[in-house]
């Protein structure tokens, strides 16, 4: 296992602490975690197995449950709505996380390189991911607006006619996606950076003793020594790219005519606009289900695949 | 030849840079000025009468400078209320998540018990689980206990965020020994340890999952917007959201100048918070996310 992995990788089986004081069990240890662990509980596992719960009943804000067993997610199966849903998520997925993880490594490589200003372009790089999704949003729809916007005015400029980035249906999906880069890059070249930095001095001056160039380093050194991180990287953003909302409800609230909703976004418009609460949680355990899935499917990828 | 490569693999004096590598370093600085330019944008229309936002000529400095928009956003919003519920909401549940975190961070990574590798792979593991799964039902539930609009609605969820334990327990596993067991020999409890030795030496951990998760909660989206029904119990976030076109007609009224004043002035506690603790901030992220 690379020694990257190691450094800042989990140690669960780290050596065990010894007691304190005379007994050999600190019973105290559970009082010292109750106060996380009781609303951990409470408001983060609770809901969850409430939700299947839910997820099996018809339920509207007021009134009771009514049991219906698979209803819901049978219904789910059929929802036209749901499946195109399902499906933007894929092509988010398809722009977002490459267009984050490869803009994210040319800058972590270029920050990396200490030139002149890199501590500037690393402040600017970042700072969009510490802003929320409204200031992200708002800001998105304004550089992206048809008439007016920056984005069209310059592309004007070399001649690309005004495009309705975020109001037509062909267009919506992909200047939300846009936005969501914008967001999402720090995060990627963050960690990548730091992996830069963990990769051995020796082995850059073992290369050029080697007389290898600039593009052979990278692709001998450096890209097998950040695969543990890209790799790392990618599943974080595949995951962040299913849930993505914020901005969607921002930009476009799904519109037009669902072209650029996600399965979130979904889920919002009918627990809150339709009040259908048991519907939106049985879409809520498919969504959790998807991730799960994807997730362990990479872990089982990364396995196969041979270590560099 | 061989004289004009190795000129270029000089550096240009004072830097690093050699000047073979200028051209990639202006097109590197030219992305990242690109990347930096939305911000710019966004701070230069706030401050632009509303007359020359649409204009069909790009104007990056403003002709003429104003407050207007500033003014509008704050006399005609509830934004103050907004930012009041904001910082307490955001004070409030960073405070008890950090110090929640702290304790438990500590008796995973010193204390002895059994369980305790369980409870921590538990902890690890939820947060692979995306906590919007567990909104709808928490929606039915605060519903339930009349917690909508309320602060404890607004609060609650957001208490026991992962990340902080993971944090202080990486941080605790290092701590040296030496320093608790003088505290030992006195004769003094865990809870006497921890609070006269090990929590005023957690500065580091402290400041980095206070940082990440204040900010987290600043820009906090999903949770307040189902849970608020009334204007005056809305968050920043969710109370500015109403400028976007799709989401309010704000914009329609008031054109894009004071939804850019809206959106600066919401921007600004985050991004200071990022500035003047960059360090702090980018390690802690670097720790979170790198679980394995």
């Amino acid at each position: 296992m690379p020694k990257a992995m190691n450094e800042r990788g989990i140690t669960i089986n780290s050596a065990s602490p010894q007691p304190l004081g005379r007994s050999r069990i600190d019973w105290i240890g559970y009082v010292f975690i109750g106060f996380f662990a009781v609303p951990f509980l409470l408001f983060n596992v609770m809901p969850i197995l409430f939700g299947v719960y839910v997820s099996f009943t018809e339920w509207s804000i007021i009134g009771e449950p009514k049991f219906i067993g698979f209803q819901n997610y049978w219904e789910a199966l059929q929802d036209e709505w749901l499946r195109r849903a399902f499906l933007n998520v894929v092509l988010y997925a398809l722009i977002i996380v490459p267009g984050v993880v490869v803009l994210g490594l040319f800058s972590a490589l270029f920050v990396h390189q200490k030139w002149p200003l890199s501590a500037l372009a690393r402040t600017i790089l970042f700072t969009p991911n510490v802003v929320s999704a409204t200031v992200i949003g708002l800001v998105w729809v304004w550089l992206l607006d048809t008439q007016f916007g920056l984005l069209n005015h310059y592309l004007g400029l070399v001649g690309i006619s005004a495009v309705p980035w975020l109001t037509s249906v062909q267009w919506s999906l992909f200047g939300v996606s846009i936005a969501s880069v914008w967001w999402d890059l720090g995060l990627a070249f963050v960690l990548l950076l730091a992996a830069l930095q963990d990769v051995p001095r020796e082995l850059y001056e073992a290369a050029e003793i080697d007389g290898a160039g600039r593009v052979t380093q990278l692709r001998f050194v450096t890209l097998p020594h950040l695969r543990p991180t890209i790799s790392m990287v990618v599943t974080l953003q595949i995951i962040a790219t299913m849930r993505i909302f914020s901005q969607v409800y921002v930009m476009t609230n799904g519109g037009p005519a669902g072209s650029s909703l996600s399965v979130i976004v979904h889920i919002y418009q009918k627990a809150v606009v339709q009040n259908l609460l048991g519907y939106a949680s049985a879409v809520s355990v498919l969504l959790f289900i998807a991730i799960v899935a994807v997730t362990l499917f990479q872990r089982l990828l990364l396995r196969e695949m041979p270590r560099g | 030849v061989a004289e004009v490569s190795r000129r270029l693999r000089q550096c240009i004096p004072g830097t690093n840079l050699a000047l073979r590598d200028v051209p990639i370093w202006l097109a590197g600085m030219l992305f990242v000025i690109i990347w930096g330019a939305p911000f710019v944008w966004m701070v230069s229309t706030s401050f632009k009468p509303s007359a020359q936002v649409m204009t069909k000529t790009i104007e990056w400095i403003p002709r003429d400078w104003t407050l207007a928009n500033y003014q509008k956003v704050l006399s005609q919003y509830p934004i103050g209320t907004w930012a009041l519920n904001s910082v307490i909401v955001a004070v409030v549940s960073t405070g008890l998540c950090v110090f929640f975190g702290a304790l438990a961070g500590y008796a995973l990574a010193r204390l002895h018990f059994p369980g305790r590798q369980l409870i921590f792979l538990i902890f690890l593991g939820s947060m692979m689980i995306p906590p919007e799964v567990g909104v709808v039902p928490l929606f039915i539930a605060f519903l339930r206990l009349g917690w909508a609009s309320t602060y404890q609605g607004l609060i609650l969820p957001t208490i026991a965020n992962v990340l902080s334990v993971y944090i202080f327990r990486q941080f605790f596993l290092s701590f040296p020994k030496e320093l608790e067991e003088a505290a030992i020999v006195d004769g003094a409890g865990a809870f006497k340890i921890f609070f006269k030795v090990a929590w005023p030496l957690a500065r580091s951990p402290m400041i980095a999952s206070t940082v990440i998760i204040f900010t987290l909660n600043w820009n906090n989206f999903l949770w307040p917007l189902l849970i608020t029904f009334d204007e005056d119990m809305k968050t920043l976030p969710v109370g500015i959201a109403a400028f976007a076109p799709v989401v309010g007609s704000h914009t329609q009224l008031e054109g894009y100048a004071v939804a850019m004043a809206a959106v600066t002035l919401l921007c600004i506690p985050s991004i200071v918070l990022f500035l003047v603790l960059q360090r702090q901030f980018i390690q802690g992220i670097t720790i979170g996310s790198v679980k394995g």
